[in-house]
């Protein structure tokens, strides 16, 4: 089928990108409109892989420009995968809703939102499906320099400071990831990950810890892990409120989904698992306490969404079923719930120029739907039933008491405590104190609102039926404990 | 339908209905509310025990499905629940935002008989979450200052009691492979001993949370004191009851009938201690309706005390307890916010002598504090009379010293509730107070005669009781319909009793009336408490100021610790550490660069112990 293609998803937002300021010369509004049809189309496209995938089972797998792999370039568009390419369409498509009348009258900076939204995607997505390592590279350096370009959307100091931290750490990723992938291509003389997979054991160990420290360095930078994340808060805090969701459920996620790739199918050590569980804590630990002492919202969030990626860590460091299939579910909601907060907190502090939460206090009466949705979304991530934030902290701790980790229940629900903490103050602001009057409020035009409401009605289904998505998680569960169906599915052998 | 599909559809449907129904017009939501209220007290009572529902749910087999010990539990909460939303009617009156209020009342009310009726932890949990953050948006409703302070306390703890439960029933899934309520406690004897202590001693501190036990109550008395009194009524006579039931489920089901009894005795200090210090606490209040949120949390205590205990005399005593506390406390809390709406005050050094004017609000109150000091001839009395004979005859003198001196300081802060609000001096300040509206003086005069009937003819609630008790492994418990017996030998007959109390007082009345007759003539009430001596400045014009200054001296070491001081502490402590570890990123590009090689060099030196 032609409409139908893995490819799709990189190639069509790379060349609509570069055609977009012929298309604002056509007319001035097809740069917001081109963007919202191609990720409608995505996610039509995806819900109708993924359904595909889940019903026969096959996986869509493209070799690019016809050379088989290993030689070639391809495309996995599993059941894991595919999962992952799903909820990012769907975000995609939400964050192009929510921003589609961003600078509404200054031309030149909305093409280049937009311009540079559809690299960011188009990069994560690419890190995700791609079957190649060096490939994956290249879609390391896109989403990269188009994030710099979004953290730096601003011109100021803050935003310019943030992108150069952002830069400078973002380049010691590409720097780790580029030298690990020499080391294997010296090695093995090959760049397919399942080739690699299939002969990982040939090469020598103290350079296959070599090379894998390296590529777990450089994608953990992007996973935003502990201790490499601090360009993460400001990068958050200063690019446009709706690109925090991005950060939030899309790149980083991409650099989670590399290094889930790496340990799980790529490598071979089987205590690799104990460095993600360690560093996981680590993560979730740091950012969740670091949290509770922000004064200022996106800061906030930042630090939140940070804690969360550790938590998703430690839940794939179990390496058993329950444990991915927790993971992934974490992740699902993760980038529903964390946009959600992205986007409701982005239109409650719209103008304070320094986002303090502060700034937002009393506002449960002047913006009272953005308010509600934001105390939704916090009551989503914290964990109440029957939002879907619940279910997957649920089958976390099951699967943490299947392997027996008590303290580490014990250490998880403690941190919930402390995020239970810092959101419900944020809450309380907003409907106890009285405004501070420092800036008006700007209240939310339709397509945001509907975006959030979206987001808001996906949240509370899942919670209420989380069978809506655990069929497709279960399956995906599955397929990344599966390394050989992974190697089959790539090489065909 | 299933009737149970109903019941929460009644609530939880009706609550979003009622939503709706305020947002068109408030007689329509009143009515509405007063309609689901009933319906659902009526579908519960069509529930019978064969009926059950299995569902399955993210990859769990559900179920739900009353149990012979639950169904006390709701048969407390169907009568009190359609009398709180009536009453709520006419006392809401005026308030805004009411279809926010009545969902989320009716979200609780849904989520408790949800909690009733789960046959599986998942279930449970999730119903019982939906109650808290209910609870917690009603206690945040009225938007008042300083309630945002007591909002996070309320659901800080119930989020420590939720997550030990949570901790629990992963374990259980973990260890014993099911999520079954009945499977679990029919497997408990099998685990290990460490795992049955794990999982029990989570379990309480979860239930003991919503129970008020001592030390993790800091929440309850500014939560039952912060929110609608119609609300309150449900709040601590039905939802703490939620916490009992739980308990009840460990000690009782898992460890006693498992031959382990050392943990409940533990509970039952734990009992004895919060009945004791929660009745000090309310003894000193200014606020009546903070003195009934401390009393609540003595009361409890008596209860946790008696499931402690675990004897099958004991824990019938407990149940008895429960159910009754939930009648009178639920009539207190009333009686309370009838006075709050009408005086518009609620402490004792500003109310006095409304017992003129709103004469069936004070009767209410009079016949439920009675009851709750356990005087004869009204049902508290023969709780009390099961709980000591149960404590005695196991042999725990100790707590029956405790709880006996707790019951008479009790006496005090029902007697300075009485005189406090209703008696004393009249003045001109509370002239026009007028008696609350018939839909609220109505459920409470309607309770109050539940309880004078349950004194006289307890049998009435001892069969279903005794039913419910099998629910928890006692069989054939005996019981009269009126009489009282124990172990001894001795026993009270309380028709007796209450036809001899109800004689003398109607004599005594024919009485005073025949002897006074001659010589009674209207008087207005004066200010004759200075005896004609002009007062000085300092001197004290309200006669509930410092009611109790012996009392309180006495006692005051007591006062000098306080837990919440404590837990206040930790707090700063772990904000304090925060904020230092707050300065490991610095803000500055170069560190972050440092940070990365140094990490990376770390992970290089001790790759051999890695990999």
């Amino acid at each position: 089928m032609v409409a139908v293609n893995p490819i799709y998803y990189i190639a069509l937002p790379l060349f609509f990108a570069f055609l977009l300021p012929l298309f604002g010369k056509i007319h001035k509004e097809l740069i917001r409109i081109v963007p919202g049809l191609l990720y409608a189309y995505f996610l039509g496209m995806s819900f109708y892989m993924l359904r595909h995938v889940f019903v026969t089972g096959q996986p869509y797998i493209v070799e690019i420009a016809g050379w088989k792999a290993p030689w070639g370039i391809n495309l996995v568009f599993d059941a894991f995968t595919g999962l992952i390419i799903t909820f990012i369409s769907v975000l995609a498509f939400l964050v192009w809703l929510y921003s589609y009348r961003f600078k509404k009258v200054e031309f030149d900076n909305a093409l280049k939102y937009f311009v540079l939204l559809m690299l960011v995607t188009a990069g994560s997505m690419g890190i995700v499906m791609t079957g190649d390592i060096f490939n994956q590279f290249v879609f390391l350096e896109i989403t990269g320099l188009s994030s710099y370009g979004l953290t730096a959307y601003y011109r100021g100091r803050d935003g310019a400071e943030a992108a150069f931290k952002y830069l400078l750490i973002g380049s010691l990723a590409s720097t780790f990831v580029l030298m690990g992938i020499l080391l294997i291509y010296t090695q093995l003389g090959t760049l397919n990950m399942a080739d690699i997979a299939r002969n990982i054991h040939l090469m020598k160990p103290s350079l296959k810890i070599a090379a894998f420290l390296l590529l777990f360095m450089g994608f953990g930078i992007e996973a935003e892990m502990f201790p490499m994340n601090g360009w993460a808060p400001d990068a958050y805090s200063q690019a446009p409120g709706p690109i925090g969701a991005v950060f939030a459920s899309m790149t980083s996620k991409a650099g989670l989904y590399a290094l889930i790739r790496l340990t799980f199918t790529i490598f071979d050590f089987s205590s690799v698992s104990k460095l993600l569980f360690i560093m996981g804590l680590l993560t979730l630990l740091f950012a969740e306490g670091i949290a509770l002492r922000q004064e200022k919202i996106k800061r906030m969030l930042a630090y939140s969404s940070i804690g969360q990626i550790g938590l998703i860590m430690v839940a794939f460091s179990f390496n058993t079923y329950l444990g991915v299939f927790a993971g992934i579910f974490l992740m699902i909601n993760h980038a529903l719930i964390k946009s959600l907060l992205f986007f409701s907190a982005s239109y409650l502090a719209y103008n304070s120029p320094k986002k303090y939460i502060k700034d937002i206090q009393g506002f449960g009466k002047v913006m009272p739907i953005t308010s509600f949705l934001f105390a939704l979304g916090a009551f989503a991530i914290i964990g109440f039933p029957p939002f879907s934030g619940f279910w997957s902290k649920f089958y976390f701790l099951l699967a943490a008491a299947q392997k027996h980790y008590i303290v580490l229940i014990v250490l998880i629900l403690s941190v919930s405590l402390v995020e239970l903490v810092y959101y419900l103050r944020v809450v309380h602001k907003l409907y106890f104190a009285k405004p501070t009057g420092d800036y008006e409020p700007h209240s939310p035009n339709w397509n945001g609102m509907l975006a959030m409401i979206l987001l808001a009605l996906v949240i509370i289904a899942i919670g209420v039926y989380p069978d809506l998505v655990t069929h497709y998680i279960d399956k995906a569960a599955v397929m990344i404990m599966d390394k050989a169906q992974y190697i089959h599915n790539s090489l065909g052998i | 339908m299933n009737t149970l599909v109903l019941l929460l559809l009644i609530f939880f449907g009706g609550g979003l209905l009622t939503y709706l129904a305020y947002k068109i017009s408030k007689v329509v939501g009143d009515i509405l509310i007063a309609i689901l209220g009933l319906a659902g007290a009526y579908v519960f009572f069509t529930v019978s025990s064969q009926t059950s529902l299995t569902f399955s749910l993210g990859g769990f087999t559900l179920g739900l499905g009353f149990s012979e010990y639950s169904w006390i539990f709701g048969l407390l909460l169907s009568i009190l629940a359609p009398l709180a939303l009536i009453y709520s009617i006419p006392y809401m009156k005026g308030h805004d935002r009411l279809e926010w209020f009545y969902m989320l009342f009716l979200f609780v009310i849904g989520g408790m008989f949800g909690i009733l009726m789960a046959k599986d932890w998942v279930t449970l949990f999730i119903f019982w979450e939906i109650m808290t953050w209910s609870s917690y948006l009603i206690i945040l409703y009225s938007r008042k200052k300083g309630l945002d302070k007591i909002g996070l306390k309320y659901i800080f703890f119930s989020a420590i009691g939720a997550y030990s439960l949570l901790t629990a029933i992963v374990v259980i899934g973990g260890t014993m492979r099911t999520l079954s309520i009945a499977e679990t406690i029919s497997l408990f004897g099998v685990l290990p001993l460490k795992a049955q202590l794990l999982i029990g001693i989570l379990l309480i501190t979860g239930f003991g949370v919503k129970a008020a036990v001592m030390p993790l109550h800091v929440w309850a008395p500014d939560a039952y004191t912060n929110t609608p009194m119609s609300f309150s009524a449900i709040f601590s006579g039905a939802m703490s009851k939620m916490g009992i039931y739980g308990l009840g489920l460990v000690v009782v089901n898992m460890y006693l009938n498992h031959g382990i009894g050392s943990v409940g005795h533990w509970l039952a200090w734990f009992g004895a201690f919060t009945a004791l210090f929660g009745t000090f606490y309310a003894v000193v209040q200014d606020d009546a309706r903070k003195l009934l949120a401390w009393s609540s949390v003595a009361q409890l205590g008596y209860i946790v005390t008696g499931i402690g205990i675990g004897t099958k005399l004991a824990v019938f005593a407990a149940l008895y307890l429960a159910l009754l506390h939930g009648l009178f406390k639920g009539t207190l809390f009333m009686a309370i916010g009838a006075v709050e709406r009408q005086a518009g005050t609620t402490k004792f050094s500003e109310l006095r002598a409304l017992i003129r004017k709103m004469p069936y609000t004070f009767l209410s109150a009079l016949i439920a504090i009675i009851a709750l000091a356990g005087i004869p001839p009204l049902a508290g009395f023969v709780g009390k009379w099961m709980l000591y004979e149960s404590l005695i005859t196991s042999g725990h003198y100790w707590v029956v010293i405790f709880l006996f001196f707790a019951s008479t300081a009790g006496f005090l802060y029902s007697y300075r509730f009485l005189f406090g609000v209703f008696l004393g001096q009249e003045e001109d300040d509370y002239k026009d107070v007028k008696e609350a509206p018939a839909l609220m003086t109505l459920p409470m005069l309607l309770l109050a005669l539940v309880l004078i009937v349950l004194g006289t003819l307890p049998g009435f609630i001892f069969k279903p009781l005794a039913y419910s008790m099998q629910g928890l492994g006692f069989t054939d418990i005996s019981y009269h319909m009126s009489v009282l017996t124990n172990s001894w030998g001795n026993s009270v007959s309380l028709p007796y009793i209450s036809w001899t109390l109800a004689t003398v007082f109607v004599l005594f009345l024919i009485v005073i009336t025949w002897v006074n007759h001659k010589g009674t003539h209207n008087v207005s009430t004066k200010d004759i408490h200075t005896a004609g001596e002009p007062p000085s400045e300092e001197d004290n014009y309200h006669f509930a100021l410092d009611f109790y200054k012996p009392f309180m001296r006495s006692i005051a070491p007591v006062f000098k610790y306080s837990i919440t001081r404590i837990y206040n502490a930790i707090g700063r402590g772990i904000e304090d550490f925060f904020e230092y570890v707050r300065r490991f990123y610095t803000g500055n590009a170069q560190t972050y660069a440092l940070y990365v090689i140094i990490f990376f060099a770390i992970l290089l030196l001790l790759a051999n112990q890695i990999f």
